[in-house]
């Protein structure tokens, strides 16, 4: 089904393009070309995918867990911050020591950040999109003051509001290395990445945490009758949540800046909801769906640069998609009240 | 259904060839022009879509081959600015100081290709300034088209032209940055010169985007009694002039001419012709005149200069403005570059 409403969306964007005045399949062509078309395309695709793939992961594992986490974005940055001054405070510590002391930070901070949504939805029963929205904004704000002429600013930013740049011993290494792919910026992020996918893979059903946490999201009564305390799971949830987009930030800023600026990372935490929609909150399909996104965005400004299509109709594509995974679930949703079962759409 | 992916698939992979090899022939001896916007995107009605005018005046005059990106986030300059010099562009254009290391480090990749950046000089991974000899550097002198607009904001106080009466002009910068602050200095200096006794009020919204605090800013002035704002603070500073159109007072644009984001409101604006950089940078190239390192764009080239002037600006007021602008070029006025008044 996720397969059939890419396509969908696919063909919407084709006759958009069309009416643009473009050619459909030169656009998409450098679209695939930018995407995958070379080793160096290839690396920068998964670039993309590395942080889309833990923030993914983040919305999911909420998701599984009931709550609705949009504050993806503001855990993410929150890591990077973390990341960021924990890297600079200490550069001439070893890598040994400073690279797992600034993951650690950033996705304690990002935990912690995101476990104030979820206490406030166990304890007072604030709606979590509410405050994750909120917080969204309170670190976008937060982030100005400290990186525009504040205590985080560089000496000599230059009118640039950035951070210092961390330690060498909190940088990733490239993991392609430059006499094999020219210029690849391929970290070692990827390897995080997909270690993280194992890890909520692991966490979510091979153990008994995770098994609470997907029985309160399939009902949070229902769970609290069999002796599990919903509002514990909830705050735990969100901290784990927060935990693995604030890896993201941390991977952004380890892997690619080696610093934090202001407008850090846009929209990754909100393109994230979409890779968890598409991927079904299961670890392989938010990877497929994080490596899907990213070729859209790779190969989106490569249209537009190559082949004269704009490259916002890739986010109209992109919108499509969530566009028919929503209709299917609404197609459901109606199936089950007219006592169709939901299984027969599948 | 896999037999139709397949398909879909395999048609795909065809196009892709055609497509490779109708650019391989369009290539020939044209001179190839790559522009990559920053996030601010085409429709800033700033310098990315001034820098885009640029770009399009210059490929219908010299006949060039251009292209632009228009990045979404800080993590595609990077890959935006590899994708043109990978293709043997001739011409590499970033717009903005957000990318001032992403430049560098391209740049240093692919030393035969030119790169050339508005606002900005290369910076290493430490932050500190680095020329290379493939960047030119595009800056503005900001402070004269500031001198300029200072003049009538100085002499419509002073006159108490219009619903100017309150003899106090304000100004309102995104963050207090140099290239900000230039605007500001070169339009306090005008007023401190013409007219001392008038009052000057100065504040920052700390954004460039947020039009609600601009506004706050705007309102907040003119509770003061301003009554001839200028902005410096992009999107925010649209919010700053309409302030200015809600209390019935003057607003000054920047960047771009933005007479008609407030009609009557807005009196005149500063104008930094980033089309003009971009142009010019072009037309180099082509005529093997690039010049690497700093590029000053000021009155002496026509890189700044004053927008549409409204109809409630005596004709004395716009002559001397247009005075102050040839002083100015001939070098006989030298415009402050520093702030004077900060609050």
């Amino acid at each position: 089904m996720p397969i059939v409403s890419v396509l969908a969306a696919l063909l919407a964007g084709a006759v958009l393009i069309l009416i643009s005045g473009s050619n459909p399949i030169r656009g998409y062509a450098a679209l695939l070309r930018g995407a995958f078309g070379s080793p160096y395309n290839i690396t920068e695709t998964l670039v993309i995918a590395v942080p889309l793939t833990l923030a993914g992961i983040s919305v999911a594992v909420a998701f599984r867990t009931g709550l609705f986490n949009i504050g993806a974005q503001g855990q993410l940055l929150v890591g990077a911050l973390a990341a960021g001054w924990t890297g600079a405070q200490f550069p001439e510590l070893p890598g040994i020591l400073l690279l797992p002391l600034t993951l650690v930070s950033a996705v304690l901070a990002g935990g912690a950040w995101g476990a104030i949504a979820g206490w406030l939805k166990a304890a007072r029963g604030v709606n979590e999109v509410i405050t994750t929205i909120m917080q969204n904004y309170t670190v976008v704000f937060v982030m100005h003051w400290l990186l525009q002429n504040g205590p985080m600013t560089a000496p000599n930013a230059a009118g640039t509001p950035a951070s210092s740049p961390i330690g060498a011993g909190a940088i990733l290494p490239i993991i392609i290395p430059n006499e094999i792919v020219p210029l690849s910026r391929l970290h070692a992020g990827v390897v995080l990445a997909i270690a993280a996918v194992v890890v909520f893979w692991f966490l979510m059903w091979r153990t008994s945490l995770g098994y609470e946490l997907r029985a309160v999201g399939l009902g949070a009564r229902a769970a609290a009758q069999a002796g599990i305390d919903p509002r514990r799971r909830m705050v735990l949830v969100m901290f784990i949540a927060g935990g693995f987009a604030g890896l993201a930030g941390m991977i952004q800023v380890s892997g690619l800046f080696h610093r934090v600026f202001d407008g850090f990372s846009a929209g990754f935490g909100f393109d994230a909801i979409a890779v968890a929609l598409l991927g079904k909150n299961s670890p392989v399909g938010i990877t497929l769906a994080a490596v899907l996104f990213a070729a859209f965005a790779r190969g989106g400004t490569i249209m537009q640069a190559d082949a004269g299509v704009s490259s916002h109709l890739v986010e109209v594509v992109e919108a499509t998609v969530l566009l028919v995974i929503a209709a299917e679930a609404i197609v459901r949703a109606l199936a089950v009240r007219r006592g169709t079962p939901a299984e027969a759409l599948a | 259904m896999k037999r139709l992916l397949a398909l879909a698939f395999i048609s795909v992979l065809m196009a892709t060839n055609t497509a490779c090899g109708n650019l391989g022939g369009l290539g020939g001896p044209s001179v190839k022009i790559g522009l990559v916007t920053d996030v601010g995107g085409l429709n800033d009605k700033g310098f990315n879509s001034l820098a885009n005018q640029g770009r399009l005046d210059a490929a219908k005059d010299f006949g060039v081959e251009t292209s632009v990106t228009e990045s979404k986030k800080q993590e595609d300059y990077v890959p935006n600015l590899t994708n043109y010099a990978q293709q043997n562009y001739d011409l590499v254009v970033g717009v903005g100081f957000l990318m001032t290391n992403s430049i560098w480090k391209v740049a240093k990749q692919f030393p035969n290709i030119k790169f050339a950046l508005i606002d900005g000089a290369p910076a290493n991974d430490k932050g500190d300034t680095e020329n290379l000899p493939n960047v030119a550097n595009l800056f503005f002198k900001e402070q004269e088209p500031g001198y300029v607009v200072g003049v009538i904001a100085a002499m419509m106080a002073k006159d108490k032209v219009g619903k100017a009466t309150h003899n106090t002009v304000c100004s309102m910068g995104g963050i207090p940055i140099p290239s900000v602050d230039r605007w500001i200095a070169g339009y306090q200096d005008a007023v401190k010169t013409i007219s001392p006794t008038t009052t000057i009020l100065h504040g920052y919204s700390n954004d460039f985007v947020d039009q609600a605090k601009g506004k706050e800013v705007g309102l907040n002035h003119i509770s003061k009694g301003c009554d001839i704002l200028f902005q410096v603070a992009g999107g925010s500073g649209l919010g700053y002039i309409a302030a200015a159109k809600e209390k019935g007072v003057y607003a000054i644009g920047v960047d771009a001419d933005q007479s008609d984001v407030a009609p009557g409101t807005v009196i005149t604006s500063a104008l930094k012709r980033v089309n003009k950089a971009v142009y010019d940078t072009v037309k180099a190239v082509k005529d093997k005149a690039y010049k690497a390192g700093d590029n000053f764009f000021s009155a002496t080239n026509d890189g700044i200069g004053i927008g549409k002037v409204d109809a409630v600006v005596p004709a004395n007021i716009k002559t001397a403005a247009d005075q102050a602008l040839t002083d100015i070029k001939s070098g006989k006025i030298k415009p402050k570059t520093e702030i004077q008044v900060k609050g």
